[in-house]
C-alpha cells in the first residue's frame, strides 16, 4: 500500500465517520419526531428549531457524563466490549455505496463481506454482558447471542436469492442490475424475511429481546453510562441505518430505479439524494414498526425464527434456483414468491400458540333521566332501574 | 394477519392527527385553565367602596389546617366618614403560598365572601420562603381572579360594603350600645371607634402562625 493510498483511505475512513455520525444524530432525532407523532405527541421541541439540536445536545450530556466501572467487572472485557461492537458496525460500511463512485473501497466479494462482519457484534455483545458482572447484562448478553445467531441464517439466504439473481456479490453490480425495477418486484418473500431478520438482527422493537427493558433492564448495557454507553449507541443505530441501506440497495434498486438525469457530479449528487431519500423511508418503516408492536416473548422470537423464516428462506432459495435453472420468466418467481409470502403470513395467523381472538362488545347508549314504563312493561311486569 | 396490518394503520391515522402537548410555559400555548379551578387563595376586593371584602375576622386562619396565614384587623377609616358599611377592615394579611395545600376552607368558612380559590398556580421562586404573600399581593391576585372570571359575591345583600340608607343617619344611642356588646366592650361606649382606642391592644398583631 503506497502513501497515497494510506492517506486517502484514511480521510474516506474520516469522513464516512462524520457521515454516519450525522446520519445517527438525524435518526435518533427521527425517531423520537416519529414515536413522538404516533403517540400524538410533539418530541423534542426546545433545543433548536423543533428539538433539531436535541441529539447534539443528548450527545455532549453522554461525553460528559462519569464513566462507571463496576468494582467486580472484568476491566479488560468491560472495556473492550463497546469497541468490539462498533468495530463491525463501522466496518460495514467500507463496501457500502452510496453511488456509483462513491464507495470507501468496492468489493468484489462485498456481500460475503457484509455478512462476515455483521457476525462480530455478537461477541461485543457477550462481551459487554460478562464484563459486567452483572445478572442482567449477563442474560442480556446470551439473549443476544441466541437471537443474532438465530436470525443471522434468514438474514444470509435473504441475500443469497438476491446474488444468485444477480450472480454477483458486488453491491455495484447488484444495483446496476436493478436499473428497470427493484428486486422487491421479483422477490417480496426475500425482502419480507431480509427485512424482518434485519430487524431482528438489529434488535430492534418487535425483537428487542435482548435489551428489553421491563426484563432485562437494558441487557449487555445496564452497568454502560457515558461515553462508553454511546459508543454502543452510535453502533446501533449505524446498524439500524446499514440494514435500511442495505434493503434499499438489494431489493429497491438503490440509486438507480428510476435512473436520474444529468452527467457528472450533478448525477452523482442527485443518486445520493435518491438513494438517501429511499433509505430514509426504510428507516420510517422501521420506526413505524417499532411504535406500532409490542415486543416478543423470546420462545416466539425462536420459534418464528426456526420454524418459519429459515425454512422459507430455504424454500426461496429452492424456487429462485429452480426458475433460474430451467429458465423461466422471472415474473413467475414474482408470482411464487407472492405464493410463500400469503403462505407464510397465513401461517403466522393460524399458529395456535399466538392465534387471537376477537371480541365485539357493543354498547348501548342509555338515555339519562327517568324512563316512563310503557304499557307493554307494566302489563309484563318487568320494572326498569331507573 | 389482519391485525397486524390494522396495528400499522392505527398508528398511522394516529400519527396523521394533531399532537394534544400543551407546551406549558409559553404563556400563549398554555391550556385555558377551568373557570372552577382552584389555586392559591387571594382576598378579593370591593369596587364600590373601593376596600377588601375581607374584615379581619381571622375564621380562616383558625381553620386554616396547615395554618399558613396570619391576619390583623384595624379599624376602617372609610367607615369613620360614612362611606362603608364596614366597621373592621383588613389590615395586614400573609399567606405562606409554600404551606398551602389548596384544600380550600378558608373559602367554605369565610362569612364575608372576602377570600377565593383564584386561577394563580404557579409557585416557582428562587428563594426559600419566596412563596410568603402580603396583603397587597393577595388583593392583586383576588383582583387579577375577578377580572378573569367576572366573580359576584355570593351573599351581595350581606356582605356588601356600600354603607345602607340608615347608616347615613345619626343612629340612635341604644343600638350602637347593643351592637358593642355584640363583641364583648362595655356597653358604655357609644361608638366603635372608642372601644378600639381603649381596648388594648398586642405589640405583634393579633395572631401569628406561620
Amino acid at each position: 500500500m503506497t502513501l497515497s493510498q494510506l492517506v486517502s483511505y484514511t480521510l474516506g475512513g474520516v469522513g464516512l465517520l462524520l457521515f454516519l455520525s450525522v446520519m445517527v444524530l438525524a435518526m435518533t432525532w427521527g425517531e423520537r419526531k416519529a414515536l413522538a407523532r404516533i403517540q400524538m405527541r410533539m418530541g423534542p421541541m426546545r433545543v433548536g428549531f423543533h428539538g433539531a439540536l436535541q441529539p447534539v445536545a443528548d450527545a455532549m450530556k453522554l461525553i460528559t457524563k462519569e464513566d462507571i466501572l463496576p468494582s467486580l467487572a472484568n476491566r479488560p472485557v468491560y472495556w473492550i466490549a463497546p469497541v468490539a461492537v462498533f468495530l463491525p458496525a463501522f466496518m460495514l460500511w467500507v463496501t457500502i455505496p452510496l453511488a456509483r463512485n462513491l464507495v470507501l473501497r468496492n468489493l468484489e466479494l462485498g456481500l460475503f463481506y457484509i455478512t462476515a462482519v455483521t457476525v462480530l457484534s455478537v461477541l461485543g455483545l457477550v462481551m459487554a454482558g460478562w464484563g459486567s458482572a452483572n445478572k442482567w447484562a449477563m442474560l442480556g448478553g446470551l439473549r443476544a447471542a441466541g437471537q443474532l445467531v438465530s436470525y443471522e441464517v434468514p438474514f444470509i439466504m435473504a441475500i443469497l436469492g438476491v446474488a444468485m439473481l444477480v450472480q454477483s456479490l458486488n453491491l455495484v453490480t447488484i444495483v446496476d442490475a436493478q436499473s428497470k425495477y427493484g428486486y422487491a418486484v421479483i422477490q417480496p418473500l426475500g425482502l419480507f424475511i431480509f427485512l424482518t431478520a434485519g430487524l431482528a438482527e438489529l434488535g430492534r422493537t418487535p425483537f428487542d429481546i435482548h435489551h428489553a427493558e421491563s426484563e432485562v433492564v437494558g441487557g449487555p448495557f445496564v452497568e454502560y453510562s457515558g461515553a462508553h454507553w454511546a459508543v454502543f449507541f452510535l453502533a446501533e443505530y449505524m446498524n439500524t441505518f446499514a440494514v435500511a441501506t442495505l434493503t434499499v440497495l438489494l431489493f429497491l434498486g438503490g440509486w438507480r430505479w428510476p435512473d436520474m438525469p444529468l452527467d457528472g457530479s450533478a448525477h452523482t449528487a442527485l443518486s445520493v439524494a435518491w438513494f438517501l431519500a429511499k433509505t430514509a423511508v426504510v428507516v420510517g418503516v422501521i420506526f413505524w414498526i417499532r411504535g406500532t408492536y409490542p415486543r416478543l416473548r423470546i420462545d416466539q422470537l425462536m420459534s418464528f425464527g426456526w420454524k418459519l423464516l429459515v425454512p422459507l428462506s430455504f424454500i426461496n432459495i429452492v424456487v429462485t434456483g429452480v426458475v433460474l435453472f430451467y429458465g423461466w420468466p422471472l415474473w413467475t418467481l414474482t408470482i411464487l414468491s407472492l405464493v410463500l409470502l400469503s403462505g407464510m403470513l397465513y401461517l403466522i395467523t393460524a399458529n395456535p400458540g399466538t392465534r387471537m381472538e376477537r371480541k365485539t362488545v357493543t354498547v348501548h347508549p342509555v338515555k339519562a333521566g327517568r324512563v316512563e314504563p310503557t304499557a307493554s312493561t307494566t302489563q309484563t311486569g318487568t320494572e326498569t332501574d331507573y | 394477519m389482519i391485525g397486524f396490518l390494522e396495528g400499522l394503520l392505527v398508528t398511522l391515522k394516529t400519527a396523521m392527527r394533531k399532537p394534544i402537548t400543551a407546551q406549558y410555559p409559553d404563556p400563549d400555548k398554555r391550556l385555558d385553565l377551568a373557570n372552577r379551578y382552584m389555586g392559591f387563595p387571594a382576598l378579593l376586593w370591593d369596587r364600590d367602596v373601593e376596600e377588601p371584602y375581607c374584615t379581619g375576622c381571622m375564621v380562616c386562619i383558625r381553620a386554616c389546617p396547615t395554618l399558613c396565614m396570619s391576619a390583623q384587623m384595624k379599624d376602617n377609616p372609610l367607615h369613620a366618614v360614612k362611606k362603608s358599611r364596614r366597621r373592621k377592615v383588613i389590615d395586614t394579611f400573609e399567606v405562606n403560598l409554600g404551606r398551602c395545600i389548596l384544600c380550600g376552607i378558608c373559602v367554605d368558612v369565610c362569612n364575608f365572601d372576602a377570600i377565593e380559590m383564584s386561577h394563580n398556580h404557579e409557585l416557582t421562586k428562587y428563594q426559600r420562603n419566596g412563596n410568603r404573600v402580603n396583603l397587597g399581593q393577595l388583593i392583586d391576585m383576588g383582583k387579577a381572579y375577578q377580572s378573569e372570571t367576572s366573580w359576584v359575591p355570593k351573599q351581595p345583600d350581606k356582605n356588601s360594603g356600600v354603607p345602607l340608607k340608615t347608616d347615613s343617619a345619626p343612629r340612635s344611642g341604644q343600638e350602637m350600645s347593643d351592637r358593642a356588646s355584640d363583641v364583648g366592650a362595655p356597653a358604655r361606649h357609644s361608638s366603635i371607634a372608642e372601644i378600639s382606642e381603649t381596648t388594648p391592644k398586642e405589640p405583634n398583631g393579633i395572631e401569628t402562625q406561620s
